[in-house]
């Protein structure tokens, strides 16, 4: 599958042709530091586990033009800093306009696991509502010797919230996941459902100039089978 | 008495140019007593320190720290028990980005453990203090230049100064400092105030470079040093300024942006490697000069808040104009690593006489003793 991105959407801008609106859609990637947010956005947008990452201070954007069954859609993925002090005053601006949330976690990590009821909860105090469709990332699932949080409690978690769960890897996302009947996720297939979810829902406003030189497409469905874990009816 | 840098050649071969402190007659021109004032004037004006060497000597000068009685190397016994010891150790292994190039990794390895340590010991002896992701991009800046122990000493004297409102408990503060970017920039540049405005694109964009005095987003080292030079003699809201200056700098770009959050944020937050830094300290220096902080305060009507960095500064300055000089610090003749290289900053003195606009040369001992490599290292 052809797989490209920019880290860096400046040229998107400079496009002069007028514009045949490209909607937007905007996700924001939250959970404790060091899950790999970074990473996850970084493998979706530039289709590679980065050699390195630093800690995210404030806010990154990465971007992804995509084309789903025939539209181009811009995804812009909001990476987020993980320590709890920025959380508290200083992302807040970031969550308006939001069109959806994945919350991760690290499954090799118990104390992120612990952390997502805080982490709802602030999504909560910015009033983003439960019509925002949100995600439940357990990221590092190649360490499989390490890891603290069971897909069991995880899906338990994930149903209680209406959230579907996905298990991946940023760094081997083929690698199969902790738990023994179901493949990992792909990193790909689990932006791509979010994205699918999205466009299924009322048109979305926002709108931008194309870039005339990269176009993208799906290679496969990645639709249907995570994104029927939706509990929530109306969303 | 009036302080002026001059740029020297320090030979035709190297392109590497070195400035002196040059003194009105009457001023000291040594280290020994510090004349703050002159260091404060050199490590601000065109070149900064030049070298490391010289920051070995003049950045705990800037920051009144008594070389002969340094804080001891921190033991590392239940150093994993402090509440931020995840973190620290997360983000310093993380920092690869920091070291040079070309080090060994073994090097390197024994320089993060040492980075953990200071972090960790600064955070434990004063428990005010609260460590933030970004910390460790000055502590590593500070670790490399000066060595484990005076890093601790330089990190605990700036986190209790210049980096005091980052380390509460939350980051308001923080916000605070970061509400003086606009209001500059609506001094300057009322069109491009505007155009943020309207983009909504807020200041996070700037929250690394102030919280890191920019370590953590420029790639190459000699530009942070340069940058650390000018704050460590600076007032601390003076990277608000710098920010000012880059934002200013990249006008044209940023107009040309779409005005929407994301992409203004995504310009502005991406620093490109080739700013002429040079250039923008002395604008910043000047926007400070023309809008302090004070009057920013009043005309932005910024709401007020007590600030520690800014309330602490002026006794804070006052204290380095008061250094004892080294030769009664220092306890006796033992060999005290940071001695070696005093005649560094004795290296050439150009003194200029204002009044007169004449030059007068009081070389003390020529540049072209040391040789340009001395220079180039860093370069
Ligand atoms: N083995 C493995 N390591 C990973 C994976 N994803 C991330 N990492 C590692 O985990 C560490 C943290 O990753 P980041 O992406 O920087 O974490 P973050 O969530 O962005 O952290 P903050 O920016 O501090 O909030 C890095 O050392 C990554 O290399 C993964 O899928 N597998
Ligand atoms: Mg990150």
């Amino acid at each position: 599958m052809a797989v490209s991105g920019s880290d860096f959407p400046g040229s998107l801008t400079n496009a002069a042709l007028p514009p045949p609106r490209t909607r937007i859609f905007k996700i924001i990637v939250i959970g404790d530091s060091g899950v790999g947010k970074t990473c996850l956005t970084y493998r979706f947008c530039a289709g590679r586990f980065p050699d390195k990452t630093e800690a995210t201070i404030g806010v990154d954007f990465r971007e992804r033009l995509v084309e789903i069954d025939g539209e181009k859609i811009k995804i812009q993925l909001w990476d987020t800093a993980g320590q709890e002090r920025f959380r508290k005053s200083m992302v807040q601006h970031y969550y308006r306009n939001v069109h959806a949330v994945v919350f991760v976690y690290d499954l090799t990590n118990a104390a992120s696991f612990r952390s997502l009821p805080a982490w709802i909860e602030e999504c909560k105090q910015h009033s983003l509502g439960t019509e925002v469709p949100r995600i439940l990332v357990g990221n590092k699932c190649d360490l499989q010797d390490s890891v603290q949080v069971g897909t069991d409690v995880a899906q338990q978690f994930a149903d209680s919230h209406s959230m579907p769960l996905f298990e991946t890897s940023a760094k081997d996302p083929n690698s199969q996941g902790g738990g023994n009947h179901r493949d990992s996720d792909h990193v790909e297939a689990i932006f791509m459902t979010v994205a699918h979810k999205l466009k299924s829902q009322k048109p979305l406003v926002l709108s931008q100039p194309p870039e005339s030189s990269v176009s993208l497409s799906m290679g496969k469905d990645v639709g249907g089978d995570a994104s029927r874990s939706w509990g929530c009816g109306s969303c | 008495c009036t302080v002026w840098l001059y740029r020297l050649a320090v030979s035709s071969r190297c392109s590497v140019s070195l400035y002196r402190l040059s003194l009105l007659s009457g001023c000291s021109v040594s280290l020994d007593p510090v004349d703050i004032q002159a260091l404060r004037r050199a490590a601000a004006t065109r070149g900064g320190l030049l070298n490391n060497e010289m920051r070995r000597k003049v950045w705990p000068k800037l920051l009144n720290i008594n070389v002969f009685d340094l804080p001891h190397r921190p033991g590392r016994n239940g150093r994993e028990k402090h509440t931020d010891f995840q973190q620290v150790v997360l983000d310093v292994k993380r920092s690869m980005k920091r070291f040079p190039k070309g080090m060994p990794a073994a090097e390197r390895d024994a320089l993060q453990e040492q980075l953990i340590d200071i972090i960790l010991e600064v955070l434990k002896r004063n428990s005010q203090l609260h460590y933030y992701q970004g910390y460790h991009d000055v502590a590593v800046t500070l670790l490399l230049v000066v060595g484990e122990r005076m890093a601790m000493a330089m990190l605990e004297k700036l986190s209790n100064h210049h980096l005091r409102d980052f380390m509460d408990t939350t980051m308001d503060s923080t916000k605070h400092i970061l509400n003086y970017l606009m209001p500059i920039l609506e001094q300057v540049d009322a069109e491009l105030h505007d155009f943020m405005t309207r983009a909504e694109v807020g200041t996070i964009f700037a929250l690394s470079w102030l919280i890191t005095w920019f370590g953590h987003v420029l790639s190459e080292f000699k530009h942070t040093l340069r940058l650390y030079d000018f704050f460590l003699a600076s007032h601390p809201l003076m990277p608000i300024y710098l920010a000012a200056t880059i934002v200013l700098h990249r006008e044209q770009e940023v107009k040309q942006t779409e005005c929407d959050m994301a992409m203004v944020h995504h310009l502005l937050a991406h620093i490109p490697e080739d700013l002429p830094f040079e250039l923008l300290i002395g604008r910043a220096q000047g926007l400070f000069d023309c809008f302090p902080p004070p009057l920013l305060a009043k005309q932005a009507a910024l709401q007020s808040r007590n600030s520690l960095s800014i309330s602490s500064f002026q006794a804070f300055q006052l204290s380095t104009l008061h250094q004892r000089p080294d030769s009664v610090l220092q306890p006796g003749d033992d060999g005290e690593l940071w001695r070696q290289g005093n005649r560094i900053v004795k290296v050439a003195v150009w003194g200029l006489s204002a009044t007169l606009g004449a030059a007068v040369f009081a070389v003390a001992q020529t540049a072209m003793d040391w040789g340009p490599e001395a220079f180039l290292q860093l370069f």
